[in-house]
């Protein structure tokens, strides 16, 4: 599904050049839940990005479903990544002016699949937020707007899902909620690459990679689900 | 979600920046159209000072002493009365209300008198003009103040001039001219009178804006006299037309400096606002990037935004101007006040003009939403 071939990623700054990521390989199998961990500036969120074809890299190949997202032109790359990958962030990233279902359905334009406002509001039914489908992000509860946002990210329903940091700004109730959402995706066939610098997701997870120093590293506990 | 939905609810949604974006361009257009309603009203009312005070353009033979002209008032040269058609029947004149007379001195009644045959004003073919000057029938005279006084004369009285006999039509009010010790006749009577048929001494007219240039009037009005007239001159009453010249020079300089101004301003104050509600938006436009939207879909967002505050600024800001013009006009221009009303011809401009302006204001930050790396908003939020 994931294929990273010498990934790097170099950030030139006016004083000096911050080499982010380091010829970083990576697989990921279709169907897989990876957790990535890393600490507080370790790349975490760049990778995902580089992954999601948001941020060319400085060198190196990503494959993404079969497909060199780098050779793709911008917008051949925008229609990929709405078929293809779904986003979810830490501060959720919610059109303000928008309300619970407008946000949810923003994502169905790009699709070449259109998704319906009968599929969206299953899926708000699904993530428990039915009865908030009218109403804007500044009136909903920080697990509601990650639920809201993760629904955005599963409407078009792509296999990939890339996740950063997803638990970061939620109570350890609404975490597991958004964990468990991620999970049953992955239960139903989807994959996962999730970015983190806690523990939660890592009974969920087939493999715990360690980011760190620019580069990937099998994470010394290994596999933490059989 | 159709991108004309999204600009709607975000200018729901940043009433404040909307509103602000909207006073700037309504702001602009309420100027624009307050500016050109008054300009037009100038014009007007300068026209119809001008008017009113007299034809000040007289066009006479070439061969005309100018030294004798000034000193008897008239000039000694005749010319054919053609030469009034002739000149009518040109296009893209400065001359209008043409007035083709023939001026003698004469005693009359042991008196100095200026007998003048007038025949109807003639307007050039591209104009329709009302008349300025007074029509005097056939077998009728228009008699000066003076001319009417001791003995005392009055409209139907019977006159006789040069040995033929006169039905008095009128009598002038006083005038503090020389128009007070004329007699007015028919051009063709006058003729008959001073036995020469088909002369004329003199063609009155009015200079007239209609095609204007930067360049002098009178070296404009002689250019084309020579061109159609090379037999002829024409001299200008320079202190009517240097006053009616200046009036609308200044309310056109006016707005040459002041316009640009106000336009530069305001689309100043839409760009930054413009700029700061990207700036607002970043997450917006990251996530929007991230959904797999175009750099189309993100322009249209914001150029999108500013043809909507365009199209709003230029209605309010066409009532408002035509508002100002239509309370405030009648004040200022005592004699035409009263002609001003709204120009509905300029709401389509206005609208045009407005969606135009937002859109250039708006240009540099929709390049800057464009162009932003949507991997900084997402990381950097």
């Amino acid at each position: 599904m994931v294929h990273l071939e010498d990934v790097s990623k170099v950030f030139h700054t006016r004083r000096r050049e911050l080499k982010v990521l380091d010829a970083v390989r990576l697989e990921v199998k279709p169907g897989e839940f990876v957790v990535v961990r890393g600490p507080s500036g370790s790349g975490k969120t760049t990778l995902l990005l580089v992954l999601g074809g948001m941020l060319r890299p400085t060198d190196g190949r990503v494959v993404v479903n079969g497909c060199d997202v780098y050779a793709l032109s911008a917008r051949e790359r925008a229609g990929f990544r709405a078929e293809n990958i779904g986003f979810v962030f830490q501060m959720f990233h919610l059109v303000s002016y928008l309300t619970v279902l407008e946000n949810v359905l923003l994502a169905a334009a790009t699709a070449g699949r259109r998704a319906s406002r009968t599929e969206a509001r299953a899926l708000l039914q699904h993530l428990r937020l039915a009865d908030r489908e009218h109403h804007k992000p500044s009136e909903l509860s920080v697990g509601e707007r990650q639920r809201t946002a993760m629904a955005r990210a599963l409407l078009n329903r792509p296999p990939l899902i890339l996740a950063d940091e997803p638990t970061g700004n939620l109570d350890p109730d609404n975490a597991a909620e958004a964990i468990n959402v991620l999970n049953v995706f992955h239960r139903d066939g989807g994959t996962v690459i999730l970015v983190t610098h806690g523990t939660a997701a890592d009974r969920y997870a087939d493999r715990v990679l360690h980011l760190q120093g620019g580069h990937i590293e099998q994470s010394p506990g290994g596999p933490s689900r059989p | 979600m159709r991108t004309p939905v999204l600009i709607f609810k975000e200018l729901m949604h940043s009433r404040l920046n909307s509103a602000l974006s909207l006073l700037g361009v309504a702001v602009a257009v309420t100027l624009w159209v307050f500016f050109f309603t008054a300009g037009e009203a100038s014009r007007r009312e300068t026209t119809r000072l001008t008017r009113n005070m007299g034809l000040n353009l007289r066009i006479v033979h070439r061969q005309t002493d100018l030294d004798t002209f000034w000193v008897t008032g008239f000039s000694d040269q005749t010319m054919p009365e053609e030469y009034v058609r002739r000149l009518a029947a040109q296009t893209g004149l400065n001359y209008a209300h043409l007035l083709p007379t023939l001026r003698q001195r004469i005693r009359w009644r042991d008196r100095d008198a200026i007998l003048v045959g007038i025949l109807p004003e003639v307007s050039p073919v591209d104009r329709r003009e009302s008349s300025m000057s007074l029509a005097v029938p056939r077998g009728t005279v228009c008699l000066g103040y003076q001319m009417a006084l001791a003995p005392k004369l009055g409209k139907g009285d019977t006159i006789e001039l040069l040995g033929k006999s006169f039905v008095v039509g009128s009598c002038l009010p006083e005038s503090g001219s020389d128009q007070d010790v004329s007699i007015f006749g028919h051009l063709h009577d006058v003729q008959d009178l001073l036995g020469m048929p088909g002369r004329i001494n003199e063609i009155r007219a009015l200079n007239c804006v209609c095609f204007d240039s930067d360049r002098d009037a009178l070296d404009v009005l002689r250019e084309q006299l020579a061109r159609v007239l090379p037999e002829a001159q024409v001299v200008q009453i320079r202190s009517i037309a240097e006053a009616r010249e200046k009036q609308r020079r200044m309310v056109e300089d006016y707005l040459a400096i002041v316009l640009p101004f106000v336009l530069v301003t305001c689309a100043m104050w839409v760009g930054l606002l413009m700029m700061i509600n990207v700036r607002q938006r970043r997450s917006e436009i990251g996530i929007l990037r991230a959904l797999g939207h175009g750099s189309g879909t993100i322009a249209s967002l914001f150029l999108g935004k500013a043809a909507a505050v365009g199209v709003a600024g230029a209605v309010v800001g066409f009532g408002l101007g035509t508002g100002l013009a239509l309370i405030y006009g009648p004040g200022v221009f005592k004699t035409t006040g009263n002609m001003i009303q709204p120009m509905y011809e300029w709401l389509g401009w206005s609208v045009v003009a407005a969606v135009a302006f937002s859109a250039v204001a708006a240009a540099i930050p929709t390049a800057f939403a464009v162009t932003q790396d949507p991997a900084v908003a997402l990381r950097d939020d």
